[in-house]
């Protein structure tokens, strides 16, 4: 029992960081209904950055989030602005293809510029953890997810409080009918790529204390960032959240009753079972 | 220029004439050509091009872009190399296994899958590819999970008492490659002008209004997915059987599959030598790359200095970079020539006739 | 003896009721003009009709066969095939090949699908633009390809859903023309369109739907004298 409390908890900490991988992905896909598979890829920079903030500059990683989101965000504008922006009328096969394309682009280069060795970055706390009645929370984790709640509070308050956020809410909702009604939808296309990619890059910056960094950790996470968007309903800020959590869990208590190497089996099991069954998710507003 | 269907039919002879030169041409090579290595070169292109054109059944006519097709070449691939190393299952037998556990698994998936439209599509074939790489990994009684499976030896092939070969060499892999090549490219054509052709297409240009058209979309959508597997499991049978080992890795990830549908798209989707067009352009151009080649000639040429910063970054790191650039010409591609090569020049000619048109 | 027989359909959309109640016959060889203002339900009941969705109640029967729930490709081998409101071309294939597919629907044999094709592409009046890719269409041509490939599935009954929006005049008189061609082949048609005057010339009988419900059926000149129905046109717009 305390097992499962124990992979329970550690699921959900997880699960926020995947909730916000997922916000990120569905914002895209809400937007501009491009399918970003260079998701993953964008929180591998992510990854990057705040090693090497932390390596040459020193500063700790949950400190440099305040560097790492505007400079990713910027980042995301670019890519969308050059490359996303070209195909917004073609086939989606070839959006894919696309960002596929760019995701192979980012990791091989990293690759190139810094080779695949793994690193580590391992602050003071990276392995700290502290005892809530019998069950060890990992302190980094924790962490991450506070700053996680705190940045998902200021997305929703972005999103429905301020003139901008509405305005991508309703891009979102019917592209054709917010661009009638004056809103700029190239520029909320902008912004919602720069939106997903800063909320990548620092998803990438709160797991870095705990993960491997490698130019390669990006493919595992774009997919589990589509199963998180699918569960929850692609489009739905919502659901991605909730969708972040039972992901974070499933694979968390999955990996201990079925061993760790089964645990990517299940969740992609599940995505195929979601998309068979509820395509649009558990809270999805599928406009397809 | 004939319009997109009426490629083949009607057509004249210098291309038919062409293909058939090219064809003798190529049985006759390993007569003329000593160097092993472009043999190599040669057999490698041969496995693309059969992969890439049973892709092109699917996703190119069909329409049905899968991007997962590496766990179709990947179960060909195992079923052959686990038959004959642990069952001593001879690989002409090993292969027609291999077509036949593959294409079944292909009807339950594409009968499940079929469903979804467009990008969900991709995604649950590349969910499903993943689920075969992470099961190979882990059913290591089987596949021997990550150290993959060294092949020791490939029976000699007798009829009778006569042994034709014994697999030591490349040459009977240069003509099974060939010879199932042809096959594939044959197969192709004879797809495309016959009832079955037409409705794949259909399929992809407006799938609502083929099935208003009497066009049952999942039994036609299964046909095709099975034709495609047929090849693609053959290929992998071929490469496992040359390579000599296999491993999740090589066989059944996420960048066989990318390879396999950039081997159409830049040849030109849904016809019937883009795959080849593709292959040929693919092949020796990541070859040159991983072998340095490419590094090496801008050295001797003398653009670029051995010992300069440039130089050695290239010299070094290059050949560690065909991904990078695999990538790199995906989003050219994309961005600048999404029919491919094929495509582009049918552009242009439609464009002429357009303007004839009117 | 009637060839489609709509008894009680109703669709709905969650809550919204996009067809109510809605209930008419046809017999062999009519014109039924299906007329209402914009979110009447016409093209929900064309969909209902042939397969794209099914009915939430009531029963469709075709020629004697019950249509609820079959599919698209049924409803065409069965003998009943539509247009659509917004074109679709096969648009990467030659106007021969689109028409072909239709045909292919009753033969295996590309030859004969051929012929038959080139000999719907004369109805229409495409003959010269044969071989051109049907994207390169303009829309006019585009409405005729779609009305020839629909002809290759030698149909009982054809379903034209504003076969003539979009075209200027002369175009919408050719389209009229070919439906009383069509007619004259013995085929059965049900017309959704707005132009008043082409579904007051071609139509035997009218039905007219407003708001998912059936408003009212009669011959032309029972529907335009029809107060309610003019109410219903002039009211809400």
């Amino acid at each position: 029992m305390a097992v499962f409390l124990q992979s329970m908890i550690s699921g959900i900490l997880i699960g926020g960081v995947y909730a916000l991988i997922g916000i990120g992905l569905t914002i895209i896909f809400g937007v501009m209904r491009v399918i970003n598979f260079a998701h993953g890829d964008l929180l591998m920079i992510g990854m990057y950055m705040t090693y090497f903030l932390f390596a040459l500059l020193h500063i700790d990683p949950f400190v440099s989030i305040i560097v790492t989101i505007p400079m990713m965000f910027l980042f995301g504008a670019f890519l969308q602005k050059v490359f996303i922006n070209r195909v917004l009328g073609a086939l989606p096969q070839n959006q894919i293809l696309l960002t596929i394309g760019m995701g192979l682009v980012m990791s091989n280069a990293v690759m190139l510029a810094f080779t695949s060795d793994y690193k580590i970055l391992s602050t003071t706390y990276s392995s700290a953890s502290f005892n809530v009645l019998g069950i060890s929370i990992s302190s980094p984790l924790l962490i991450s997810f506070a700053i996680t709640i705190a940045i998902t509070l200021a997305l929703y308050w972005f999103l429905y409080r301020t003139d901008t956020g509405q305005a991508i809410r309703a891009t979102a909702q019917d592209r054709d009918a917010a661009q009638l009604m004056g809103i700029n939808v190239k520029r909320m296309s902008i912004i919602a790529f720069g939106m997903g990619a800063a909320l990548a890059g620092t998803a990438g910056a709160l797991i870095s204390p705990t993960y491997y960094i490698f130019p390669q950790v990006g493919s595992v996470f774009t997919l589990k960032a589509f199963v998180i968007t699918v569960l929850g309903g692609m489009g739905s800020i919502v659901g991605a959240t909730l969708g972040g959590v039972i992901i974070g869990v499933a694979e968390s208590v999955g990996g201990v009753y079925f061993g760790s190497g089964w645990k990517d089996v299940i969740v992609f099991i599940l995505f195929l079972l979601v998309l068979l069954f509820k395509p649009s998710g558990l809270l999805g507003t599928s406009k397809d | 220029m004939r319009p997109f269907m009426q490629n083949m039919r009607g057509m004249s002879t210098l291309p038919v004439l062409l293909t058939v030169v090219a064809v003798i041409a190529l049985f006759l090579l390993p007569n003329f050509v000593e160097s092993t290595y472009a043999l190599h070169i040669m057999i490698l292109i041969f496995i693309s091009v059969i992969m890439g054109s049973g892709w092109n059944i699917l996703g190119g006519y069909t329409g049905q872009y899968s991007v997962g097709h590496a766990a179709y070449f990947g179960v060909g691939a195992y079923t052959t190399i686990v038959l004959m190393q642990y069952q001593n299952i001879a690989p002409w037998y090993g292969v027609w296994a291999g077509i036949v556990v593959a294409v079944a698994i292909a009807l339950i998936i594409g009968s499940i899958c079929f469903r979804l439209r467009g990008p969900y599509f991709v995604l649950a074939s590349i969910a499903v590819a993943e689920i075969f790489r992470v099961t190979a990994l882990n059913l290591k009684k089987l596949t021997n999970g990550a150290e993959g499976i060294l092949i020791t030896d490939i029976p000699p092939f007798k009829i009778g008492d006569i042994v034709i070969t014994d697999f030591m060499s490349k040459i009977p892999f240069y003509y099974i490659g060939l010879v199932t090549l042809i096959i594939a490219i044959i197969v192709t054509w004879i797809l495309q002008n016959s009832k079955l052709g037409y409705y794949f297409q259909a399929i992809r240009e407006d799938q609502d209004a083929a099935h208003s058209l009497g066009i049952n979309l999942t039994v036609y959508k299964n046909v095709a997915l099975a034709f495609s597997v047929v090849f693609t499991s053959l290929a992998g049978s071929l490469y496992g059987l040359y390579v000599g080992f296999i491993d999740p890795t090589t066989v059944l990830a996420l960048d066989l599959s990318v390879q396999i549908v950039m081997i159409c798209i830049i040849g030109g989707i849904g016809t019937i030598f883009g795959p080849v067009i593709g292959a040929v352009v693919l092949v020796p151009f990541s070859e040159a790359l991983r072998s340095n080649m490419i590094a090496q000639a801008l050295i001797d040429s003398g653009l670029v200095n051995e010992n300069s910063g440039v130089g050695t970054f290239l010299k070094e790191q290059l050949s560690h970079a065909h991904v990078l650039i695999y990538g790199i010409l995906l989003v050219v591609v994309i961005l600048f020539m999404p029919d491919g090569i094929l495509g582009f020049i049918r552009k242009k000619l439609s464009a002429k006739q357009r303007k004839e048109a009117i | 003896m009637a060839i489609l027989e709509i008894k009680h359909v109703s669709k709905f959309f969650g809550g919204l009721a996009a067809n109510s109640d809605v209930s008419f016959e046809m017999v062999t060889g009519m014109i039924m003009g299906l007329i209402g203002p914009n979110g009447a339900g016409k093209t929900t009941l064309f969909n209902c009709i042939t397969g794209y969705y099914p009915p939430s109640r009531g029963e469709i029967l075709f020629d004697g066969h019950r249509m609820n729930g079959l599919n698209p490709d049924a409803v065409c081998k069965l003998g009943m095939a539509r247009t659509w409101q917004k074109v679709r071309p096969l648009a990467k294939m030659s106007v021969v090949d689109n028409v072909m597919v239709g045909a292919l629907c009753r033969t295996n044999s590309l030859k004969k699908a051929r012929d038959m094709a080139m000999e719907k592409i004369k109805v229409v009046g495409l003959e010269k633009r044969v071989k051109v890719l049907a994207g390169s269409l303009p829309i006019g041509e585009r409405k005729k390809l779609e009305v020839a490939r629909v002809l290759a599935t030698k149909p009982k009954l054809l379903l034209l859903d504003e076969v003539m929006g979009g075209l200027n005049p002369a175009e919408s008189e050719e389209i009229i023309q070919l439906i009383l061609d069509i007619k004259n082949l013995g085929i059965t048609q049900m017309v959704i369109e707005h132009d008043m005057k082409a579904i007051m010339r071609i139509s035997d009988r009218i039905v007219v739907l407003n708001s998912g419900e059936k408003l009212a059926e009669g011959n032309p000149q029972e529907i335009v004298s029809n107060k309610a129905v003019v109410d219903a046109y002039l009211g809400g717009e």
